[in-house]
């Protein structure tokens, strides 16, 4: 988690990605940060991310994007 | 069941109070007299409604067709009838209807005489039920009037003072001639009346039985909008609905139209001079029916006269 | 029955619709919808509802043939060695694409051949008389039904959906006919996903007084939307765009606002119209606009204006090509070279510029529609290209991006972009839209405006005046909705009497400054042709 947040940040510095619960449906996130936080995150965590699990829910906070990150992780 | 009667009941009490209200409005949208400046719209058909009540014998509805080859001046000036042309451009049914009833309001001509190319115009859905909804609430036809309202308009109608010089027949003395190469060729074909239309012409049937007028079709003479096809559906339908119907482009005899000489737009409208020929053959027509009598000694149609003078002077001059 | 907001629409084929569904029990009902369904295409498009059911038919036995396959490969890779499970997978994953494939090949070819055979074969023909040689491709035309373009983008979600297992297969064909073909959502959109409307539409609930009402109502605002605002602009829009070579480029500026204008009212009025249909029967359609002329950024506005469109092409085109395994090797080795600012922008690019050729070719096949298209790639491109610069010199100077100058700015900006645009979308072939343009540039002087020349082509001062005041007022029920204010829960709250003056003044407000009857053409349903 830690580890998703610096990624996160990096990207977006100007969000609070700690509190925020509608990343995308606040329109805070572009198509142009989910590009690059899927470019990251499958470095990082070394894992793919299948074009399905790009919706809304996925993204709207950095606790929900580290749950889809550990079930990607868990299926292998 | 008795909560959807409950329901139904509520919606009919909102639809009434709506219908209610738009009535009530509509008295300030109606035009305060029939002058262009009121907001009348064509104001020339509606100028009857100008005319001192029960002056007029005869009144004609149709569209450009009548009121380019009837001239009521003309008719005056043969027979001392009086008669008005209720034409206006592209007419249809639907609103020569709403003429009638509003020239009936006022006068009680004997004859009412129906141009029948109206009969043949297709109606959009949509200004059928226009025209029939604004009989009763003219706010759908005045609306538009939120422009130019003024505060004469929230006082009560000042009477009607528009009528036309020439009693609604537009002058016309251009001369531009007609192909006839496939004019009136004989056929047994039938060319088919919308049936809104023929319910129509019943309804307008109706109309002037119940003010005790005699209806009569009549089909001015024009190469561009008449044909055999049509005249034989005309004559079907006034067969069976056992109205009188008379076909100039059948008569050139009775009406010797010279298409060279007689139409000002190729044989789409007749000119001053082809008019000349249809009022005199109507002239003589009315004459024939001994329905009406002359006008002409009668001191309260004095002004018939000297607008006969101004017609002579003006109209006749210039062709 | 040629739009939402025709006489036989509005007073006959829904009000019977609502009365039979409001008096027939449960089951029924799904019935009574499908059938309105069928009675409106077919008024609409006649003996083109063929093509509905044939389509409703194949997509149906699709979807079920993906499942079958998903099904099959699962039971064989339960009974595989684990060496070999790769390479099934990858079987099972092959035969779905060829499914998927023939499904595209079907609907978007249908779709291609009606719409598009034209545009291909004139331009053709053009090419080969650029050549000098003969044009002999013959030029069909084609019926199109009613809403095909939205259709067609509805089933392919649906299959592609069932593909990425996001969805099960439906197996009940009136369930998935309903679906597809739901008559308030059939000719303008919004463009429904499976998940959002199949069940409920199935479940078909029962009428509701408070349902009832919020639909009734906005459906009266979609109509005061179109038939006061835009059918009150169309002459003056049509006199502007068929003889643009009259006017002064001021008066084609002004037009082209117009036309913006008269876009919205219409498409957003038929989705009030459309969703407010849907609402009478308890069905919630997707939200088409959020007040779109809010947007700061070209990208933002196109999240807020035909919405349903825009994720669709963000979902099916958009991801899929930038998440691609080349467009992921791109990304990473961008991102090596340009750093993970720019990095990223070159693979989104790729991504973009396929949306948005999809997007000018789905509004019609015309060049103007393309570049239509290709102008809003560049501006989000552009946008994304300076984003960090304006970042760093915003910084630099103590702007606060947050003020609200600054965000009003941001918005006017948007706003003028977008009525560009729209004046190639809406002008009759590319060429004149860039001689529009041009007079725009080389022809301009304030005076036709100021002297009020204005008012001699097609609208006048009343109207102005109208139109301004109404906007007026959507500004403000914009800006309440931006706050959360949902207004139609709102009034629905009201007593009674309240309720009923509100619905009584909109009426009488509709009847009064409603530009219909004489002296008025009303503009034809926008995006139905599309």
């Amino acid at each position: 988690m830690e580890q998703l947040l610096e990624i996160l940040e990096e990207i977006r510095p100007d969000l609070d990605f700690v509190g925020c619960q509608d990343l995308i449906d606040g329109h805070h996130l572009n198509s142009l940060d989910i590009i690059s936080i899927v470019a990251e995150i499958e470095d990082a965590f070394d894992v793919t991310v299948p074009t399905v699990e790009v919706i809304p829910h996925n993204f709207n906070s950095a606790q929900n994007l580290w749950a889809m990150i550990q079930r990607l992780q868990e299926e292998g | 069941m008795v909560k959807i009667a409950k329901t139904l009941l509520g919606l009919a009490a909102f639809a009434m109070g709506l219908l209610v209200i738009l009535y009530g409005l509509s008295f300030l949208f109606v035009p305060k007299n029939n002058t262009k400046d009121a907001g009348m719209e064509e104001i020339y058909a509606n100028g009857i409604q100008g005319e001192p009540p029960n002056s007029i014998d005869v009144v004609v509805v149709g569209d450009s067709e009548s009121y380019s080859s009837i001239s009521p001046l003309h008719i005056w000036k043969t027979t001392g009838y009086t008669s008005y042309v209720c034409g206006s451009g592209r007419q249809y049914l639907s609103y020569s209807k709403t003429l009638l009833e509003r020239a009936f309001e006022t006068q009680s001509p004997k004859l009412v005489i129906l141009e029948t190319l109206c009969i043949y115009r297709q109606i959009p859905a949509k200004t059928v039920v226009m025209d029939e909804v604004s009989r009763y609430l003219p706010i759908l036809r005045y609306h538009d009037r939120w422009k130019v309202m003024t505060r004469e308009d929230f006082s009560p109608t000042d009477g009607n003072s528009y009528t036309t010089p020439y009693k609604g027949y537009r002058h016309n003395n251009k001369v531009s001639g007609a192909d006839t190469s496939n004019y009136m060729a004989q056929t047994e074909k039938i060319a088919s009346i919308p049936l809104v239309n023929r319910l129509l012409v019943k309804q307008i049937q109706e109309l002037c039985e119940a003010n005790g007028a005699k209806l009569l079709l009549l089909s001015t003479p024009s190469t561009v909008n008449w044909n055999y096809q049509r005249h034989n559906g005309i004559q079907e339908l006034a067969d069976e609905l056992d109205l009188e119907y008379i076909d100039l482009n059948t008569k050139p005899q009775e009406v010797p139209i010279d298409w060279s000489t007689d139409t000002y737009d190729r044989g789409d409208h007749l000119n001053y001079s082809g008019s000349r020929k249809v009022s005199q053959f109507l002239a003589k027509y009315l004459e024939g029916t001994q329905m009406f009598s002359d006008r002409r000694g009668d001191s309260k149609y004095a002004s018939w006269n000297t607008l006969l003078q101004d017609y002579e002077a003006k109209v006749e001059k210039a062709s | 029955m040629a739009s939402y907001f025709s006489p036989q629409y509005l007073a006959l084929l829904l009000p019977a619709t609502v009365g039979l569904y409001a008096i027939t029990p449960h089951r029924a009902r799904r019935v009574i919808l499908l059938l309105a369904s069928y009675v409106f295409f077919w008024a609409v498009s006649g003996s083109l509802i063929v093509y509905l059911l044939f389509s409703t038919l194949s997509i149906h036995h699709l979807g079920l043939w993906l499942e079958l396959t998903a099904r099959n490969g699962k039971e064989k890779l339960a009974l595989a060695e684990s060496d070999q499970r790769k390479a099934i997978r990858a079987g099972i994953q092959r035969q779905q694409r060829g499914i998927i494939l023939l499904a595209v090949v079907i609907h978007i070819g249908l779709l291609l051949t009606l719409k598009y055979s034209h545009f291909f074969l004139s331009n053709g023909n053009a090419l080969l008389r650029f050549l000098h040689m003969p044009a002999i491709l013959p030029v069909p035309s084609f019926l199109l039904p009613i809403g095909i373009s939205f259709y067609t983008l509805q089933a392919v979600s649906y299959l592609i959906d069932v593909y990425r297992g996001k969805i099960p297969a439906d197996h009940n064909l009136f369930r998935l006919a309903l679906f597809l073909g739901f008559f308030p959502q059939m000719m303008e959109g919004p463009i429904c996903r499976y998940e959002q409307t199949a069940q409920r539409l199935w479940e078909a609930p029962p009428m509701c007084w408070n349902n009832f009402l919020l639909g009734g109502q906005r459906i009266l605002w979609g109509i005061i939307k179109k038939m006061v605002v835009a059918d009150r602009l169309n002459i003056f829009i049509l006199n502007v765009f068929s003889d643009y070579d009259q006017y002064n480029g001021s008066i084609i500026a002004v037009a082209a606002i117009c036309y913006t204008i008269q876009l919205y009212m219409d498409f957003s009025g038929t989705i009030d119209v459309a969703l407010g249909s849907a609402q009478l029967f308890g069905v919630a359609l997707p939200e088409n606009f959020q007040r779109p002329f809010f947007s700061r950024t070209i990208s933002e506005f196109w999240q807020r204006w035909h919405i349903t469109l825009g994720t669709w092409f963000k979902d099916y085109i958009f991801y899929p090509v930038s998440m691609s395994k080349p467009m992921k090797k791109l990304t990473s080795k961008a991102r090596k070279r340009f750093g993970p600012r720019y990095g990223p922008i070159l693979t989104s690019s790729v991504a973009l510029l396929c949306v948005w050729l999809c997007n000018g070719l789905w509004h019609g096949s015309a060049w103007n529609y393309i570049f239509f298209g290709l102008y809003h790639f560049a501006l989000i491109f552009a946008g994304n290209l300076v984003q960090p610069l304006v970042l760093t010199v915003t910084e630099r100077l103590h702007i606060n991006r947050n003020h609200i100058a600054y965000r009003l700015m941001q918005t006017l900006r948007t706003c003028i972009l977008v009525c560009i645009g729209e004046l190639f979308f809406r002008a009759e072939g590319l060429k004149n839209g860039l001689k529009m343009a041009w007079r725009m540039v080389t022809d301009w002087s304030f005076t036709p405006i100021l002297k009020g020349n204005l008012f001699a082509y097609g609208i006048d001062g009343p109207d102005t005046v109208l139109v301004v005041l109404f906007l007026v007022l959507l500004l403000v029920v914009g800006i309440l909705q931006e706050r959360g204010v949902k207004l139609g829960e709102a009034l629905v709250s009201k007593s009674w009497p309240v309720r009923i003056a509100v619905y009584y003044a909109a009426t009488c407000f509709l009847v009064i400054f409603g530009a219909y009857g004489i002296g008025y053409i009303p503009v034809d349903p926008i995006y139905a042709g599309f």
